[in-house]
């Protein structure tokens, strides 16, 4: 399976998914029109990947501002992970934020109420 | 023809202490770039960079809804032509109200989502965040999530205010205002 470049711009993330490394990186804001269809990569390859091998997923974001249906296609993304630490895989998030910006953490925090698997939400300083 | 009263309605912006005014049809590009607009001017106001997230997500859930509704209907250019703006009310506090043109059915039902919504406290208002966010992905319209009033709703401090103005016997204006 091959890695997942995608180009930051103004209003959607950098994607970035490694495959030797089980590592998921998402930067920036994210407020696309068709938040769904920018996603969709994202959730095939991590799909692909919890399938296709029995390594870790880690997951790191930088997220800053996200629109209600990038809020709706990170939860599915989420959700997969969530599925995958039901059966005994190891995964995880990161969600660092700058400390200024508190609605960044109070959404992160949202996220993880709904997420048993390891998830942390890190100051950057 | 007379010349536009440039004067009066730089007093009319004046007294609603109006920060940014846009009138026409949305389209991407647009958001986009007004909206980077918007969070510079705020932050060289030097509002709090709380106050600049709520302001921006409040506009980006407004616009980015009244351009996909637009496109839905395939309203005509001079249906399509959308009014939004953000003013400032007492310190720290944002006012942001959006106007555009939607059938009258749709008006109504807009009206009275808003209604239901504005009942609700905050911790009835996440519940309800919750639930949509959990709605399966086919019951869902097009690339909605369905999320984005509740979500303004749960940004305000006030509850949100809509209003419908008849323009025809097919259509209404649609008035949304949310205070931050």
């Amino acid at each position: 399976m091959t890695n997942l470049e995608i180009a930051q711009t103004n209003s959607t993330p950098g994607i970035e998914a490694d495959w030797d490394s089980g590592l998921l990186r998402l930067r920036g804001d994210s407020y696309p029109e068709n938040s769904f269809a920018l996603f969709q990569p994202v959730v095939e390859w991590v799909e692909t990947y919890l399938r296709d091998t029995q390594r870790p997923l880690r997951l790191e974001l930088e997220l800053l501002y996200l629109n209600t249906s990038s809020v709706r296609a990170l939860m599915d993304i989420l959700d997969q992970l969530e599925d995958a630490h039901q059966e005994q895989r190891p995964v995880s998030v990161t969600w660092l934020y700058d400390a200024a910006n508190e609605r960044v953490a109070d959404l992160a925090e949202e996220f993880k109420e709904d997420c048993t698997f390891p998830f942390e939400i890190v100051a950057k300083t | 023809m007379q010349p536009l009263n440039v004067y009066a309605l730089r007093e009319t912006f004046n007294q609603e202490r109006i920060l940014l005014c846009f009138n026409g049809p949305f389209t991407a590009l647009l958001i986009e770039e007004i909206g980077t607009a918007l969070r510079q001017h705020l932050q060289a106001l030097e509002a709090a960079p709380s106050a600049v997230a709520d302001v921006f997500a409040v506009y980006i859930e407004m616009t980015q809804n009244i351009r996909r509704y637009t496109l839905q209907q395939n309203l005509s250019e001079a249906r399509a032509i959308s009014t939004l703006v953000v003013s400032q009310a007492e310190a720290g506090h944002y006012i942001l109200s959006s106007g555009n043109v939607v059938t009258l059915a749709d008006g109504q039902r807009l009206v009275n989502r808003v209604g239901e919504l504005a009942v609700l406290d905050k911790a009835a208002l996440k519940a309800a965040f919750k639930a949509q966010l959990r709605r399966p992905r086919d019951t869902l319209d097009g690339d909605s999530a369905g999320l984005g009033l509740i979500d303004m709703a749960r940004k305000a401090t006030a509850p949100l205010q809509a209003l419908v103005l008849p323009v025809d016997e097919e259509y209404a204006f649609f008035q949304l205002h949310v205070v931050l």
